[in-house]
């Protein structure tokens, strides 16, 4: 065994969004752009969403992906970095394993944000025991920085079938109907769930009924907020919720370094890795659900991410290696409005909730150039169109365009310190009033649209291994849009865990769990000609310094380091 | 595991049982166009001579004894009396064999064929494919080649030459690893458990219903209509260094081609490896082989030149069993690789001689506790205890095998299992 894989050279280095290495142009001076804003702002254009996403897209790029050359899907293309994960060699040897602790539990989820407590309270709720991994904490996750909201067809004038058509078109139609009506006509339970779970959201002016606001993409209001930190409520009900129950058991700091299947070919359980002990740990489970999240901390595209440390496509990888096949895995979110200045906080995210509530994009000139509530995909490929056309806007060598703080502040007077909590939060780290002065803002990796191919109950294709949230694939389609990532991983956590509860009552945890499929992805990755010293999963991102190899115990017998060594 | 392709085959020499053109299905007329049908020909001209044709070849039993072939047929046909049973024995359920499966699915009739000619052999009117029915659509497979056979006229020339009707017909085995063993062959045919039982008599002597029945592996009868048509001298040149014929070795673990290869019995152990499966996985260091059953001696680096055939393996303190060769490369842990194996034991004992069912358990007991870390220096000295004890105390071989692979590995790998114990 040897350290994580390398991250590829381009991935860290590049936070500087100026420095996106396709865009080559030059930028209208802050102050120049400020006075320009100064006058109220014609309506914006209709944008040609199609020739926009062609030409300014990230992920339609020249050099964008590559295809992939082993493994379920092979042919599929996908962005290099995540490419070089996908097809690395394992973590772990055979004899890593030997010795190491078994632990058996009915249902093992990996992954401890949003989707694995949902998973983990519906199993347990079925009667299993539950066994919930996570390499930070418990809620330590993307979970708690969705800002915006979650969708829900729970309004008078709203259906079903608007929002269905709303997914569905904002994802460029290339969702899985299957999924997305799963998605759409479980959305009003799901709230009704979180609700009963103790979630506050939002009430209406009436004080009786959930306060709607309108999301980018969709036809009418249908986003439920608590605020600008929906995420961060949803994580802490769940969270609490999760450790306060019995038959769920929490493992902090225990990534998952691989997955174990048996002669059938059916997941098994997973190696896990603790950081407390320095040990490996077996886990025999009947039913697996990966919950791990997504891929934004590979910089996909030299982007700044929003996304937390952990998202570095453990989940994905450990799947693929075990024959699940992916979908939409050269699709991701740029979310439109990150950070772009300050350069320390580049990346993070000011919620689409700014938007929703009426703030305006403005370009170096002070025209606004996109609806900004179009889906996000147009939003951002827009932006990066005005950059690369020389009117973004240039504050200390960082580019980007203006949101419109203070035009909204004197559109709806204490509208920022009442609803955009976070937005304050990000304001005051900047140094910036957002009642005086505008953000500067650029595309964010944001989320990864596709993922693990799943059926409706969250089943990959890998008997006993199951998905939830933003690790599967075929919801999205193509571009996700607001608030509906909080509601898939409700939704399709319920479904997984339910699912996965079922399985593990037939199968129990019984049966031999080994690592044989690890041989098979070796022989074909040598049968393919491509590099053995790679490694994933990475566990943790190039800036955690964290050196697995280095990190265990070093007690064990000198066998074991020769056995390695080999 | 039909690892084994047509490409594959083709560049392969010295085929006799997975030739290209043999590889046909349940369909008589392309095994008859791969020249099938000549053997037995050749047998119905001269019944008395079959034995000393197979005598002459040198064929040996290939389920795993090695026992020459012909002394069997002798023994059977020694017997009085027309009521005599034949047994093609597909049953395979080792771990790492997968072998029968190929030519029972994909080319039955050479074993279909083989099984009438022992039948002609020894007097036997009844001639029982026995199968494995969890092998996917192997036994359909062979029911389909049963019924082409049944149609053909040929089998109302054998029963003129036996002097009544034959029976031939296919069954399904319990699927149980015991139920490959002779005496559970005979259990299960008469309809009970397949219980192994005590030998003497032997099943040559009184075996199916106390008719003297000869059971023979699948692969052994596959060779006898090659033998009859192109005779005893060239089956001998098919092998190496003395040994007769070829051998199907189904090859696994950590090498990067694992596969079922035909090669010439006597072929290297490091050739096998090497130009057959590719080399070792990612080039790392050999550590071991597990043969046949696999309850055999450890085979080690020191072995890497041996001959692959039954006498050369035995002098090395090994036996070669079914073909089975699980290799084992640094990396991959021996303690784990022998505890999957025992608990598979344990599973398959039948439980009918209590040194068997308990001591297998006991084993599997012992070694999963190391294998999950909870292993003290007590559980290694009982393991040894058990190993002294158990030999020799069952009706069939079973608790033998299981105490072989854990003796030899423990001998040769002890250091991997003191390392997983705790403290």
């Amino acid at each position: 065994m040897s350290a994580p894989g390398p991250m590829p050279p381009t991935a860290i280095q590049r936070t500087d969004a100026t420095a996106i290495r396709w865009i080559d142009a030059t930028a209208i001076r802050w102050i120049d752009a400020l006075a320009a804003c100064a006058a109220a702002p014609a309506d914006p254009p209709a944008p040609d969403a199609p020739a926009l996403l062609r030409r300014w897209h990230p992920d339609a790029q020249p050099n964008a992906t590559e295809p992939l050359r082993v493994g379920a899907s092979a042919g599929m293309r996908c962005p290099p970095a995540l490419a070089a994960l996908l097809q690395a060699n394992t973590l772990i040897d055979d004899v890593d394993v030997a010795g190491a602790a078994v632990v058996e539990t009915d249902v093992l989820v990996i992954g401890g944000g949003g989707g694995g407590c949902v998973a983990a309270l519906t199993a347990v709720a079925a009667g299993r025991k539950v066994l919930v991994v996570t390499k930070f904490g418990l809620g330590d996750s993307n979970t708690v920085m969705a800002e915006g909201g979650i969708q829900a067809a729970v309004g008078a004038e709203d259906s079903l079938q608007a929002h269905y058509d709303d997914t569905l078109a904002g994802g460029q139609r290339a969702g899985d109907p299957t999924l997305v009506r799963t998605l759409v006509s479980e959305g009003p339970a799901a709230i009704r769930w979180l609700i009963g779970q103790g979630m506050t959201f939002d009430l209406d002016e009436s004080g009786h009924n959930l306060r709607r606001k309108r999301a980018g993409g969709t036809s009418v209001p249908r986003i439920l907020s608590t605020r600008d930190v929906t995420g961060l409520e949803l994580m802490r009900v769940l969270r609490e919720a999760t450790l306060l129950r019995p038959g769920i058991t929490v493992w902090n700091r225990s990534p998952a370094v691989e997955l174990l299947s048996d002669a059938a070919g059916r997941c098994r359980g997973a190696v896990i890795y603790s950081l407390y002990l320095h040990r490996f740990v077996t886990v025999r489970a009947g039913a697996v659900i990966l919950t791990t999240g997504g891929a934004g901390r590979l910089h996909i595209n030299d982007f700044p991410t929003s996304n937390h440390l952990g998202a570095t496509a453990d989940g994905l990888v450990l799947a693929y290696r075990l024959g699940a096949t992916l979908r939409e895995v050269d699709s991701f979110q740029y979310h439109p409005t990150g950070v772009a200045w300050p350069r320390a906080l580049r990346g993070q995210l000011i919620s689409e909730a700014a938007r929703s509530l009426g703030a305006q994009l403005r370009n170096g000139r002070g025209e606004r150039f996109v609806p900004e509530l179009s889906p996000r995909d147009v939003v951002a490929a827009a932006m990066l169109r005005e950059i690369g056309e020389g009117r973004g806007v240039e504050r200390d060598g960082c580019v980007g365009v203006l949101l419109d703080t203070p035009g909204l502040e004197r559109a709806r007077p204490g509208v920022l310190a009442q609803s955009l909590v976070s937005l304050g939060h990000v304001a005051h780290k900047s140094g910036v009033d957002p009642v005086r002065e505008p953000m500067l803002v650029c595309p964010t990796l944001h989320y990864q649209n596709g993922g693990i191919a799943i059926a409706a109950d969250g089943a990959t294709g890998v008997p006993g291994l199951f998905c939830a949230g933003e690790v599967a694939g075929g919801i999205h389609g193509r571009n996700r849009l607001m608030g509906n990532a909080l509601l898939e991983l409700v939704v399709f956590g319920r479904r997984a865990g339910a699912a996965a509860a079922g399985l593990a009552q037939a199968a129990g945890p019984g049966g031999r769990a080994n690592l044989d499929h690890v041989q098979d992805w070796r022989r074909a990755l040598v049968a393919a000609g491509l590099p053995l010293d790679a490694r994933a999963p990475l566990l943790f991102p190039e800036i955690a310094n964290f050196d697995l190899t280095a990190d265990r115990a070093p007690h064990r017998a000198p066998h074991r380091a020769a056995a390695v060594a080999a | 595991m039909d690892a084994l392709t047509r490409d594959q085959l083709a560049i392969e020499p010295a085929r006799v049982l997975t030739a290209p053109d043999l590889l046909v299905g349940s369909s008589l007329p392309g095994w008859h166009a791969a020249g099938g049908g000549i053997g037995l020909r050749r047998a119905l001209e001269d019944r008395a001579g079959i034995i000393g044709v197979l005598e002459r070849a040198g064929l040996r039993g290939l389920g795993g004894a090695g026992f020459p072939t012909h002394r069997k047929w002798e023994a059977v046909a020694a017997q009085p009396g027309p009521e005599k049973v034949v047994v093609c024995n597909g049953n395979e359920d080792e771990p790492g064999t997968f072998k029968d499966r190929f030519l029972l699915g994909r080319t039955p009739h050479q074993v279909i064929e083989g099984a009438l000619i022992a039948a002609l052999a020894v007097g036997a009117r009844q001639v029982v494919m026995y199968v494995n029915p969890h092998l996917g659509s192997v036994l359909p497979t062979v029911a389909e080649a049963v019924a082409a056979w049944r149609a053909d006229p040929v089998l109302l020339e054998l029963a003129a030459a036996l002097g009544g009707p034959v029976t031939l017909e296919a069954r399904a085995s319990s699927g149980r690893y015991i139920g490959g063993e002779e005496t559970a062959v005979v259990a299960w045919l008469e309809g009970s458990f397949p219980f192994p039982r005590r030998k003497p008599p032997f099943p040559a002597e009184s075996g199916v219903h106390g008719k003297p029945t000869l059971i023979n592996n699948a692969e052994t009868l596959a060779h006898v209509p090659h033998i009859l048509r192109h005779g005893a001298a060239w089956f001998r040149s098919r092998g190496r260094g003395g040994a007769p014929g070829t051998k199907l070795f189904s090859l696994s673990g950590d090498v990067q081609r694992p596969g079922l290869y035909e090669l010439p019995m006597g072929t290297p152990l490091a050739e096998l490896i090497e130009e057959h499966g590719g080399g070792m996985l990612m080039g790392r260091a050999f550590k071991a082989v597990f043969t046949g059953g696999p309850s055999n001696t450890l085979l080690t680096a020191d072995h890497l030149d041996v001959p692959l055939d039954f006498d050369s393996v035995r002098a090395r303190g090994s036996r070669l069993g079914t073909g089975a060769m699980i290799v084992v490369s640094e990396g991959t842990s021996i303690p784990r690789r022998v505890t999957e194996f025992v608990e598979f034991f344990a599973e398959s004992s039948c439980g009918q001689c209590p040194p068997c069912k308990t001591g297998t358990y006991q084993l599997a007991t012992l070694l999963h506790r190391i294998d999950s870390g909870h292993g003290t220096r007590a559980d290694l000295d009982s393991i040894r205890q058990l190993c002294g004890l158990l030999p020799g105390s069952g009706r069939c071989g079973l608790i033998d095998g299981a105490v072989t692979v854990v003796a030899s590995s423990l001998e040769r790998f002890g250091a991997e299992y003191e390392s997983m114990l705790r403290g």
